[in-house]
């Protein structure tokens, strides 16, 4: 869908030797990539954020028998940002999220079928250790 | 080689699982012994250290294994649960190509998700089971209805 990401255009954030720079243009960031890339690791590290961050919500595999998609209905001015989506959301909440004006969405997956994407709207993970520091930032993936 | 069931063509007794990250962390995480090494190297490119411990590929520290990603796990859940059938949707491309390369093992996906380097797998639908040994044939299958 292209749109502008209604609530930061950016996640920077530290975890011991890791940090976590992610730049968001678009509202809806899908995260592809092979295994063991580091996605999960990002995952925990912005949950890590998200406890002082207050619009950020996090949701993986760990909440799929919780009332997550009412919690994303009910919500305004929110991050959710979404591991394990392959297993969590289905195609009306994949509908859902494309037409959501309200919120903005980091998709970690596999499949982003049914959310209405371009190719430039889909990225994978990229790495760099230096000096014991390791730094992940997106790269668009097409 | 490895068996792929359309999801009614599950025996019923064989369980489908889906959360895979899970059922590794309570079950095949107890199991694991050097056959497991190379699988998480090949896929994480970490180093398996014995018990419940890898050493992270990013910045050398020992991890808890339940750090391993999500599309290792499901493929030493396959690899060790040989009487169970596993969702791999959320494999990545090298999961999948060490997942193919399995002597055994049971597979389900509701889209076909296939690596580039298979060979030969055992497909189970309605019609019983067949091997195919063509990416193009395994596609065709998959996408059918039956």
């Amino acid at each position: 869908m292209k749109n502008n990401p209604v609530v930061m255009d950016r996640i920077l954030t530290n975890h011991t030797s890791f940090i976590v720079d992610l730049e968001l243009n678009f509202n809806i960031t899908f995260i592809i990539g092979e295994s063991g890339s580091g996605r999960s690791t990002v995952f925990s590290i912005i949950k890590e954020k998200a406890v002082f961050d207050k619009r950020i919500r996090c949701y993986n595999y760990l909440d799929k028998n919780l009332n997550y998609k009412n919690a994303i209905k009910r919500s305004k001015g929110k991050l959710f940002v979404i591991d394990n989506a392959d297993i969590l959301l289905d195609d009306a909440m994949r509908q859902y999220i494309a037409m959501d004006p309200l919120n903005q969405y980091v998709i970690i997956g596999r499949n982003p079928t049914g959310l209405m994407l371009g190719q430039d709207e889909i990225f994978e993970m990229d790495s760099l250790t230096k000096d014991n520091i390791t730094e992940f930032h997106l790269r668009n993936s097409f | 080689m490895i068996t792929i069931y359309k999801q009614k063509c599950i025996p019923k007794d064989m369980e489908l699982i889906s959360l895979n990250d899970a059922f590794f962390n309570s079950y095949t995480s107890q199991w694991l012994d050097d056959r497991a090494r190379d699988i998480i190297k090949n896929i994480d490119d970490s180093e398996w250290q014995g018990g419940n411990s890898i050493k992270s590929r990013f910045d050398g520290t020992i991890l808890n294994i339940d750090r391993l990603s999500t599309g290792c796990k499901t493929a030493l859940n396959i690899f060790y649960y040989t009487h169970t059938v596993f969702d791999i949707r959320e494999c990545g491309d090298n999961a999948l190509d060490i997942i193919y390369g399995f002597e055994h093992g049971n597979i389900y996906c509701s889209y076909p998700l296939i690596s580039f380097e298979m060979k030969k797998v055992k497909v189970v639908d309605m019609n019983g089971e067949r091997e195919l040994s063509s990416y193009e044939d395994l596609k065709e299958w998959w996408i059918n209805e039956k």
